[in-house]
């Protein structure tokens, strides 16, 4: 125990180290974005944290629930160990899922609102029971591992479950990419900045690939995924449409590739093991007492623990998120040396995607995945006056 | 509970003229015609029996016998048109066929259920789609309207009658006489039409009903049988989220089917070969059979327990029993495939009842916690034949599907076995 716990200080602390210069310090910095701008980002962001916060609470305690009273629906099955375990698995998310609902709504009722999102409301109610669908599916694998994993191992079940896991993280995160649907091939100069940035970032070629995605949203966003040979680099169609600029989509462009060549989807992979590593282990110890996973009476609690323990490592995981992102602005900045074009493309996702430059620093630390949009534009500053320095 | 007051009656002897057979639908011209025309006077006849019903509380003598006279009517030129009879029907809808109806004089209404008698209908004609089909349709493109999650039972569906009719028109052509299992489930689906027409034309006030159990049907004996021990509670939450709860089996059953597709070609050679099919294949492949059987119970609503994965005899409330593997004739099974076409329109088509009694099981066992018991045998007779279906192509058996809703006298169960699920208070083997 003392050496996993060693070697996850290690393993940890590495994995930690990135290319941003540990001297940088972030000047103070104003948000060049109107007042009423400001305004309206920050009441949609309120609403939407908040909106978040209670249908977390409101999970915990229909889990809290489930764990007290659900092991009686056991007796639905004639599945045996695993399939009744299975069993209680899909209908604590379907509980889960029904009390999610109205929080489901109202945010979805709020990005209309607001533009975001022009998703209808039937066709949310649909694509949510696909949702579902899918979570059912993700928790039967789940329990079918855990709990084959626990007739052999017992109660060290959670040692042998995590390389399992993240084997599967591993083949999931290779097949991604193959499975977006709704892309096409983006513009050419896109792709020439494509691959001179990735060789200026020592990477090799990356693919570029638009997905079409304005149907039912006008947010911006990219995202880098897939590993080796599906490396892959989706700029969403609504980054092209006009509202951001040449230097500012290349800017979003070098941003992911820097994912890409700082390994951060296998930092990610490797952040994955080490916090699943600890998560398994305490749903190991929680469920001792009904039998460990290997009985399926463990299994609402189980799901407790897991959503629990997820919460509570929320803030880790935001602040590991926090610094890939800070790394590969930087490494974007290095790559297309234009603070500039940073620092309009952070004041428009303020303007479009209705980022809160300055959230509260609670919510920040408890659920922020990227660096605020003020941290984000002092970045580009301190890299200004970093070059400018004589 | 008392007998329904509308009866089927059917003193058939399945012989066939092979020549009105031939020209059954041309020779039947004059019979659609005139009920045609009669169904416009029956649909004013209605209207005015409803009238008067929910003002009196009771059918009038005269509209009674008029709408009776077509309720019987109805079913003798559907009789004749499907094949379920030979003669040829008179056209006054008089008693004396050999598939007639016995209706009962008028009886007392409660007028709240009259007064809704239209909508209160709504789920019942839904049920008849099942039977006769939508207009114009007796079979659609195959793997379209199935929703059964047995690769066996993909294919189409209009009206089963309508299949059936169609399978038997071949049947008789060349053995002039009607399968007695394809005249049965005929029987069956007229009785239900006919109950449902009675009910729509407040003829009386109960309820159609779908169960096929006939007290005086006989059908043979078959190795293949289900047994039902389930005691028709449902858990309301899982009902809600039954289709989603099943996607797990669905996975599973396709993954399992890929190998039972391999598993069957190998049985077919070996059986082809020595006369029998291998035990471990056949066990393999009776395992399948009984656990797509069970997934359909499961995602239909047939039965409340979540199913095991690996189709274990006995581990379940709607299971199928499965003969030892045994000789088998060469010939049949060269041809197996070939052979279980007909089977498999059938399946198909009563594949349609198990879906639509699921579908509306789904409403009535969300609000009661219970299934219907007559949904719930629907159900188990379209699974029976579907799992007959399987064991046949699947080389299990080389006994053919059976398809009527009656089965012979199972044998006696051995002492000492008990089913490990709660008693039906009705218990069945379909």
């Amino acid at each position: 125990m003392l050496a996993l716990g060693v070697g996850w200080l290690v393993g940890a602390s590495l994995l930690w180290q990135t290319d941003v210069p540990d001297s940088l310090v972030l000047p103070e910095v104003d948000v060049p974005v109107p007042q009423d701008d400001l305004d309206r980002a920050e009441r949609y962001e309120t609403f939407m944290r908040w909106s978040f916060l209670s249908s977390q609470l409101v999970a915990v305690v229909v889990l809290l629930l489930y764990a007290w009273r659900g092991a009686r629906f056991a007796r639905e099955s004639a599945a045996g160990r695993i399939g009744t375990g299975m069993l209680l698995g899909m209908l604590g998310l379907a509980l889960v899922w029904l009390s999610q609902i109205p929080f489901q709504a109202a945010e979805l009722w709020w990005q209309r609102r607001y533009g975001l999102w022009t998703t209808g409301y039937l066709d949310w109610f649909f694509e949510n029971w696909v949702v579902l669908a899918a979570e059912f599916l993700f928790i039967c694998l789940w329990l079918m591992i855990t709990m084959a994993l626990a007739a052999v191992f017992r109660r060290r079940w959670w040692l042998a479950a995590t390389p399992v896991f993240v084997g599967l993280a591993l083949l999931f995160g290779f097949v991604y990419p193959y499975l977006v649907i709704n892309k096409r091939d983006p513009p050419a100069d896109l792709e020439r900045a494509a691959e001179r940035y990735a060789r200026q970032q020592g990477t090799d070629e990356i693919k570029l690939v638009v997905e079409e995605v304005s149907d039912f949203t006008d947010a911006p966003n990219a995202y880098a995924t897939g590993l080796g040979p599906s490396r892959r680099i989706f700029l969403w169609d609504t980054l092209i449409d006009g509202r951001f600029d040449d230097d500012e989509v290349r800017m979003v462009l070098a941003h992911e590739i820097a994912h890409h060549s700082r390994s951060h989807l296998w930092k990610g992979i490797a952040w994955y093991a080490l916090l699943s590593l600890p998560l398994l282990a305490a749903v190991g110890r929680l469920t001792r007492r009904r039998g460990g996973i290997y009985e399926p009476h463990a299994v609402p609690l189980a799901l407790l623990a897991l959503v629990v323990g997820g919460i509570a490592l929320q803030p880790l995981s935001s602040a590991v998120g926090r610094e890939l992102e800070a790394e590969a602005d930087w490494i974007a900045l290095e790559t297309t040396r234009d603070p500039a074009a940073a620092r309009g493309l952070f004041e428009a996702f303020t303007l479009e995607a209705l980022q809160d430059p300055t959230p509260p620093a609670w919510a920040h630390q408890l659920f922020s995945s990227h660096p605020s949009v003020e941290e984000r534009i002092a970045m580009a500053e301190a890299w200004r006056r970093l070059r400018d320095r004589p | 509970m008392a007998p329904h007051p509308v009866r089927l009656t059917v003193e058939d002897d399945l012989h066939r003229s092979r020549l009105t057979v031939f020209f059954r639908l041309l020779l039947a011209i004059p019979l659609l015609i005139w009920l045609w025309l009669w169904s416009i006077a029956a649909v004013v006849a209605g209207i005015a029996n409803w009238v008067v019903t929910l003002i009196a509380g009771r059918s009038p003598e005269g509209l009674h016998r008029f709408l009776s006279a077509y309720v019987r009517y109805t079913t003798h030129v559907l009789a004749y048109v499907l094949l379920a009879a030979n003669p040829y029907p008179g056209f006054t809808g008089s008693p004396g066929y050999p598939v007639d109806l016995e209706i009962e004089a008028p009886q007392p209404q409660r007028r709240l259920v009259t007064a809704f008698r239209l909508i209160l209908a709504i789920p019942a004609l839904l049920l008849t789609v099942a039977f006769i089909g939508t207009s114009g349709s007796s079979g659609g493109e195959y793997g379209q309207t199935s929703s059964e999650p047995s690769w066996w039972s993909t294919g189409s569906s209009g009206g089963v009658l309508f299949v059936v009719a169609l399978l038997g028109w071949f049947a008789v052509l060349a053995t002039s006489r009607m399968p007695k299992g394809f005249r049965d489930l005929q029987a069956y689906g007229l009785r239900y039409v006919a109950q449902v027409l009675a009910y729509a034309l407040v003829l009386t006030e109960r309820y159609p009903n779908v169960d096929p159990a006939e007290p005086t049907a006989t059908g043979p004996d078959h190795p293949v049988r289900l047994v039902v021990s389930d005691d028709l509670h449902r858990s309301r939450l899982t009902v809600f989220f039954r289709l989603l709860l099943s996607i797990p089996h669905i996975v599973w059953f396709a993954l399992w089917s890929v190998a039972v597709f391999f598993a069957a070609l190998a049985t077919w050679i070996a059986a082809l070969l020595t006369g029998s099919p291998p035990s471990a294949l056949h066990r393999f492949l009776s395992a399948y059979v009984r656990y797509s059987q069970h997934v359909s119970a499961y995602l239909f609503l047939t039965a409340n327990p979540f199913p095991g994965f690996t189709g274990t005899a006995g581990s379940y409330p709607v299971d199928v029993e499965l003969p030892p593997p045994g000789r088998q004739r060469r010939v049949v099974t060269a041809f197996r495939l070939f052979l279980a076409l007909p089977a498999f329109a059938v399946s198909s088509a009563l594949g349609t009842l198990l879906f639509a009694t699921g579908f509306l099981g789904w409403f009535v066992a969300l609000v009661t916690g219970r299934m219907p018991h007559s949904f719930r045998e629907a159900q188990a007779y379209a699974i029976r034949y579907s799992a007959q279906g399987e064991a046949y192509l699947l080389l299990v058996t080389d006994r053919y599907p059976f398809s009527g809703p009656a089965l012979g006298s199972p044998p006696e169960p051995e002492a000492g076995s008990e089913s490990v699920f709660p008693a039906d208070p009705a218990p069945s083997i379909a």
